[in-house]
């Protein structure tokens, strides 16, 4: 059964208490699999001009009412700081943002350790500050589709005025979802409470709406602080969007050449991910590959760590079980449940093969744009940059980083518990490098019509 | 009546006080009473255990650690002084770790740069070591306080009845680790590297004999899995 057809099958609309008809579908709406799509990002010239053209893209951005049943293809639509500020959004507006949106991504670089290779004087073009002030994406069930959706929207681009495209990326994936490095990706979403659609047994409990919904109670048990007025901030969420270059060659090295044979490499770039490349978790499936498990959402997702307090099946420092540490006991007070993201990465570049290596990566041409949505996801980065990646401190591994997207400005350590004594891998590089980013606003369907009529002026 | 010395509360009828008092009682109460009851039910660990004594003449001591606070009156152009000195050893005083016993020292200027907070975490009584700190790094001493107003110099044989004069106990004081000096840090952290470089070498030894392996089973079992900190 697919993700879709499971989450229709469970939607309960009388169990729905969020605002739907205002949300963006692309906050709920699943992806199918496989799907294709295309982000677009756009400069605001002249002001009048970005409204225009964000009035008359509004009609086109679905809400998430029947966000589980079927739709050919949906856009969604986010807003940076500078962006908001180019559109005119007045000034007591703009300062009622969280100091973090304000500075942007690359004002943020120090609280989000993107140093050395990954500081932001070494981004792309594209992600040069103040360039990205909207962001397009459309999903859709097949290039049709797409097709058809990228239509409407180069329509109503071609017909603006005042706004600049600065670059499109189509992109894809398959029934398998693999990411670069060849694992089944964005597996883990949080159930959003009051969505209409729970949690089954064996799964996360629901986390609080306000986690990802402005306006709604979050797990603090009031609403987060929300962007004035209330017409722009209600019902919107935040997006952060990173976009990655995979080292798919230098990975493939490293697992070569600690590991013998080849099952013991997938072994230990399991353990390095936490999952098997069908995303078979590997505390249900601790010997070897389950394709059936990993392809299952009813079951690839349904897991704690309560059987693994040392981590001898799945170690503590795994990509997925440290941005995810569940019921996991960690050393630091910590709540999992405010760090909860909506995944919506997408992958680029050649499928993954074992043969790729180290001299390959310098075509650059493999990656990954990180995206996630949470209403305090820039909050929520900078934390998981802190503390969950780029450090070892909440799992007693001192200054250990992730294997897998920790910035290792010199080669890192990798620790394996095992029995009677842990292995050590050294020798860890950075084998994602951030290319640049931005954090966003995803306005509410009614926020969008309200920016793009300039509601602040009536 | 009110004990606090502050002059806001100056005025305050006794009724008003009585409400004030009754109102934030109530206000703080249920918090109070889960630290407290916590306190009761909770079997305390003796490694972690505080205490709230005197840290000999003046500040406060927990465990092995005390505190000194002290405010001073800053002679002109002294701040400025300062954060020349705390500029160039960009936070790594080399004499203050020569000493052994700080842990940490806080400068923090107030008043439009006329007064000075030092602020300091030390293993020990203070007045066991100013005699050794006098004579080990007196250069370091006085540079950091000859800024001060009536600074009479560490080797002056009034320096103890200064710096006490100057001290405020602190009112409340939490010590993570009350019981660990800067000496078991350093042991710590030697110990930690030392078994590292041990565990990696048994890592790769491949004929490991059954008591051996056992032993090491019992060492992972007790540091290799992720604990909360526990007071």
């Amino acid at each position: 059964m697919g993700i879709l057809s499971d989450l229709a099958a469970r939607f309960r609309r009388d169990r729905a208490t969020l605002a739907l008809d205002d949300i963006q579908a692309l906050i709920l709406r699943s992806r199918p699999e496989p799907y294709v799509g295309l982000h677009a990002m756009l400069h605001v010239d002249e002001a009048a001009g970005g409204r225009d053209l964000v009035r008359r893209l509004a009609p086109h951005i679905p809400a998430a009412a029947d966000w589980t049943g079927e739709l050919e293809a949906w856009t969604g639509v986010a807003i940076s700081h500078t962006g908001l500020a180019a559109l005119g959004v007045p000034e007591a507006s703009l300062a009622s943002f969280p100091v973090a949106f304000r500075q942007g991504m690359a004002g943020r670089a120090e609280q989000l350790r993107d140093v050395g290779e990954n500081a932001p004087a070494h981004w792309e073009d594209a992600f040069r500050p103040g360039t990205c002030h909207i962001a397009l994406t459309i999903y859709a069930r097949d290039d049709a589709a797409l097709d058809a959706a990228i239509g409407r929207a180069m329509g109503e681009f071609d017909r603006s005025h005042g706004v600049t495209l600065v670059g499109t990326h189509r992109f894809g994936a398959d029934v398998d979802a693999k990411n670069p490095f060849g694992f089944r990706d964005s597996i883990s979403q949080p159930t959003v409470a009051g969505s209409g659609v729970e949690p089954q047994p064996g799964q996360e409990r629901a986390i609080a709406a306000g986690e990802f919904i402005l306006g709604e109670n979050s797990e603090t048990g009031a609403p987060l602080a929300m962007p004035e007025p209330a017409a722009l901030g209600r019902n919107g969420s935040f997006v952060v969007l990173r976009k990655y270059q995979s080292r798919v060659g230098a990975f493939n090295d490293f697992v070569r050449a600690h590991a013998p044979e080849p099952a013991a490499q997938e072994r230990l770039a399991a353990q390095m991910v936490g999952r098997w490349r069908s995303g078979a978790p590997l505390p249900l499936a601790p010997e070897h590959d389950d394709p059936a498990l990993g392809g299952d959402p009813r079951r690839n997702n349904a897991f704690d760590f309560a059987g693994d307090p040392r981590g001898l099946v799945c170690p503590h420092a795994s990509h997925m079980r440290r941005l995810n540490p569940r019921d996991g006991q960690l050393t630091i007070l910590t709540d999992v449940n405010i760090h909860r993201i909506i995944r919506r990465s997408s992958t680029f570049g050649p499928k993954w093969s074992a043969d790729v290596t180290a001299d390959d990566d310098a075509a650059a041409d493999r990656g990954i744009y990180f995206i996630f949505i949470s209403a305090r996801a820039y909050d929520t980065i900078e934390f998981l940059q802190q503390e969950w990646i780029n450090r070892g401190n909440f799992i007693d591994l001192g200054e250990e980083r992730d294997p897998v997207v920790g910035l290792h400005e010199a080669p890192g350590t990798f620790t394996i518990p095992a029995s009677p004594v842990r292995r050590r891998v050294d020798g860890v590089t950075t084998f994602n490098r951030l290319r640049g980013g931005e954090y966003m606003f995803m306005p509410s369907l009614s926020a969008l019509r309200w920016i793009g009529d300039a509601g602040w002026q009536g | 009546m009110t004990q606090s010395k502050d002059p806001r509360l100056a005025d305050e009828t006794r009724l008003a006080e009585i409400r004030r008092r009754v109102a934030e009682l109530a206000q703080d109460v249920p918090q109070l009473a889960r630290i407290a009851l916590e306190a009761m039910v909770r079997d305390h660990n003796p490694d972690y255990k505080g205490s709230a004594r005197k840290a000999g003449r003046a500040g406060k001591q927990s465990g092995n650690v005390s505190e000194l606070t002290a405010i001073a009156t800053l002679k002109p152009g002294g701040a400025d002084r300062l954060r020349r000195i705390f500029d160039l050893t960009d936070g790594n005083m080399d004499g203050a770790q020569r000493v052994s016993t700080l842990h940490d020292m806080r400068f923090v200027f107030f008043d439009d740069d006329t007064r000075i907070l030092f602020a300091t975490t030390y293993d020990g009584d203070w007045d066991t070591y100013i005699n050794d700190f006098a004579t080990k790094i007196p250069g370091l001493m006085d540079l950091l306080f000859a800024n001060v107003e009536g600074w009479p110099g560490i080797g002056s044989p009034t320096v103890k009845d200064f710096i006490a004069g100057h001290q405020i106990d602190a009112a409340g004081w939490f010590v993570a680790n009350p019981q660990v000096t800067v000496v078991d840090v350093r042991r710590y952290q030697r110990t930690e590297k030392a078994l590292n470089a041990f565990l990696d070498a048994m890592a790769a030894n491949a004929a490991m004999d059954p008591a051996t392996r056992a032993a090491l089973e019992t060492l992972s079992r007790a540091i290799a899995q992720p604990e909360g900190v526990d007071y």
